[in-house]
């Protein structure tokens, strides 16, 4: 099983790694994900959601959604503890 | 040669500290030994989102607060990317929440069987 | 109002789940109520979004008002419509039905219980009505972490069972988050409809094809596609019966509405028939799933455990006929998934008013079961005939377009792994029955000893009742077939 598993994994990591090398190079200010979509964040925070913070901006407003997404997660996560934790009546 | 390796080692270092998490949770045979690979898989892959979000010389992505006439015009180039970071957020909370799911559930299998050694387990099961 | 319906499918269930734990703590009898009435709400709304998406064509709802691809939007098309009203249908059908079940199997946990149902829900219908890529990758992890509670909390053995699709499916839903960052890396953004515009001039970048192969195989590892199918059965076996009628039909289903998006929403569908061979190892892939999951299913002595891999040998069904890249076939597939899941969910409520009854799910505990309870045993007959693929039973149709969809493609192997299915299905189905009508009685074989002789006789109306509306859906979906697919599966289908 341990054999397996290394071949798996030196397999999965061959196959990530070859998928990096067209990517961008690291800290390049003009790959697709920096030029896309984040500029108009960047711009446009302070006049459609006045927070200068704008990671902030994003997570609250325009990706707000997600961020409702992730409190459900949470609450999920602690309801599916009780359920599990809770010692239940003797059947 | 030096120039390809500096503009990619990043990618690499995350995708190799995913391949040992990934070998610890299959090969492994702790229960608890398990989820701190999982742990470390999803993590890595934290990582490996942020590490896009970098642009050299840039800073953090908080605006200089101004309004109407004193508003001046926004370089792009001086600030790192957000969205990651957005997203990252999201993932940091779900890694947590599975954690604690995987947890529980390695509870009550430590109440039901005293041990948490994953052959030992399947031995006790195998006798009913 | 009628504008924020698409929502309302979503934050309906969300707010009713939140509340669940006070109206338990209020009265614990109110639980059931209050999630039959959430679920109910979200069905109707459901039921309204198809036939607006029908008169109307594709419903784009931005969430927060932001356009994407700067903010998030649910795109409601046909084949989401379809979904989203197979998945409320389906939940509040099995939430009706769980009443005695959970009180039976779970005592003292039923408050919770129903809330983690509600969540498992809400998962589901946030996977399939969303158009944003990290959306779906949130909602996928709601439906699983309520998945695999819901499982844990089952008879002896669940919490071991649990842990394994626990390590297997975080493995799987981080595979679709490393597909996701190599798909933002090449393009920038994450709203489905933009990177299909986006896409196409890099489908030679190593990036993007890293991101295909990370992609399916999470989606692969989460629809439970042989050989990474081996958390099913003993997940799906060990859950509560209310549980596992709920996730077994729609989990696998949902991860193969999803492959179908990526496949051919986000990616142009010529990316996986010509560039990469991506649609000849679905058919492949097919092929052994649904011979290995019947011969599995043979060897079972367990009745919920032969039911499993079936689920299995129906997800390799699907993942063949959409792999074929013909529309006969992607019309069968996607047929299948609406015959399949409504099938699945009626076999699985047998298997748990059998467990209601006598406290195991053996083979062996079928003996006599025609004779004590005649109205369950026949839902089970009509969706053994489904699975057969006997008219005029839903499964008939969409094997037929499976089969005229392999003739087209003319691949024979398939074509055969089809046939060789529906015979085995035939053993496996009337084994099942020669044990109900007791036939073996007096010659040994599945003859079990007398403590189990549990006092049956029918099963509780809030149980039987829904066992039998299924079993009538599954003959009218057969007889209107026609009018499902002509209405809906046609625009459905991605233009290949």
């Amino acid at each position: 099983m341990k054999i397996l598993s290394l071949i798996a994994g030196l397999l999965v990591g061959a196959a990530l790694i070859y998928g990096s090398l067209d990517m961008p190079k690291w800290g390049d200010p003009h790959s697709p994900a920096s030029t896309h979509v984040s500029p108009y964040y960047l711009r446009h925070s302070i006049d459609d959601t006045a927070t200068p913070n704008v990671v902030t901006s994003i997570l609250a407003d325009y990706r707000g959604y997600d961020t409702l997404g992730e409190t459900t997660v949470v609450f999920t996560a602690g309801m599916a503890a009780i359920l599990l934790l809770r010692k239940g009546r003797k059947r | 040669m030096f120039e390809f390796i500096v503009s990619y080692y990043n990618y690499w270092m995350y995708i190799g500290l995913m391949m040992i998490g990934f070998y610890a949770m299959m090969a492994k045979r702790n229960l608890i030994k398990k989820i701190i690979g999982m742990n470390i898989f999803q993590s890595a892959i934290i990582f490996f989102y942020i590490s896009t979000s970098v642009k050299k010389g840039a800073t953090v992505p908080i605006l200089e607060h101004a309004h109407g006439h004193a508003a001046h015009a926004i370089d792009v180039m001086q600030y790192a990317n957000p969205l990651p970071h957005v997203l990252m957020l999201t993932a940091i909370v779900v890694m947590v929440a599975t954690l604690g799911v995987a947890l529980a559930v390695v509870i009550m299998i430590y109440r039901r069987y005293n041990t948490l050694e994953e052959d030992e387990i399947i031995m006790l099961l195998r006798r009913g | 109002m009628m504008a924020q319906i698409p929502m309302l499918i979503v934050v309906i269930p969300l707010l009713f789940a939140f509340l669940t734990p006070l109206v338990g703590l209020w009265r614990k009898g109110l639980c059931y109520y209050w999630s039959v009435l959430a679920l109910s709400l979200c069905a109707l709304a459901s039921i309204d979004t198809l036939f607006a998406v029908i008169h109307g064509g594709t419903i784009h709802y931005h969430l927060g008002g932001w356009a994407p691809p700067f903010g998030i939007e649910y795109v409601v098309d046909h084949l989401s419509a379809m979904m989203l009203v197979i998945v409320s249908a389906i939940s509040l059908t099995v939430v009706i039905y769980s009443k005695r079940s959970v009180e039976k199997e779970l005592p003292g946990k039923v408050v919770y219980f129903y809330t983690v149902f509600l969540l498992q829900v809400i998962g589901f219908m946030g996977i399939v009505i969303t158009g944003d890529l990290f959306n779906l990758y949130v909602f996928l992890e709601i439906a699983s972490l309520a998945g695999y509670a819901l499982v844990a909390v089952g008879e002896d053995g669940a919490p071991v069972a649990c842990f394994r699709y626990i390590v297997m499916g975080t493995i799987g839903a981080c595979f679709y988050l490393l597909g996701v960052g190599y798909i933002y890396i090449s393009t920038g953004s994450l709203n489905m409809a933009d990177v299909y515009q986006i896409l196409p001039q890099m489908y030679h970048s190593k990036v993007v094809l890293t991101a295909v192969a990370f992609l399916l195989a999470g989606l692969a590892v989460k629809m439970a596609l042989f050989p990474v199918h081996v958390w099913l059965p003993d997940a799906y076996t060990k859950a509560p019966s209310a549980a596992s009628a709920l996730i077994a039909p729609l989990m696998t289903k949902i991860s193969l509405y999803v492959m179908i998006r990526v496949l051919f929403t986000v990616f142009k569908p010529v990316l996986s028939i010509e560039i990469l061979p991506v649609t000849d190892i679905m058919v492949w892939a097919g092929f052994v799933a649904i011979l290995g999951g019947a011969i599995m299913a043979l060897a079972q002595t367990d009745l919920k455990r032969m039911l499993c891999y079936i689920v299995v040998a129906e997800v390799g069904y699907i993942v063949g006929g959409a792999g074929l890249a013909n529309a006969t076939a992607m019309k069968g597939a996607i047929l299948h998934i609406l015959n399949d899941a409504v099938m699945t969910v009626g076999l699985f409520t047998v298997a748990g008013i059998v467990m209601y009854k006598t406290g195991r799910h053996d083979l062996s505990d079928c003996k006599d079961l025609f004779k004590k309870m005649p109205f369950t045993m026949a839902a089970f007959v009509v969706g053994a005939l489904s699975i057969i693929g006997v008219p005029p039973t839903c499964g008939f149709f969409s094997k037929w377009y499976l089969i005229h969809g392999a003739v087209i493609a003319k691949h024979w192997a398939f074509l055969a792994a089809l046939l060789f299915s529906s015979l085995i299905s035939v053993v496996l189905f009337f084994r099942v029955i020669e044990i109900g009508y007791d036939f073996q009685a007096s010659h040994g074989g599945y003859t079990h000893s007398a403590e189990h002789t549990a006092i049956i006789d029918e099963a509780p109306l809030s149980m039987l009742v829904p066992t039998i509306v299924i079993a009538i859906a599954i003959i009218l979906i057969g007889l209107y077939n026609q009018t499902i697919v002509s209405n809906i599966i046609d625009f459905a289908v991605p233009r290949l």
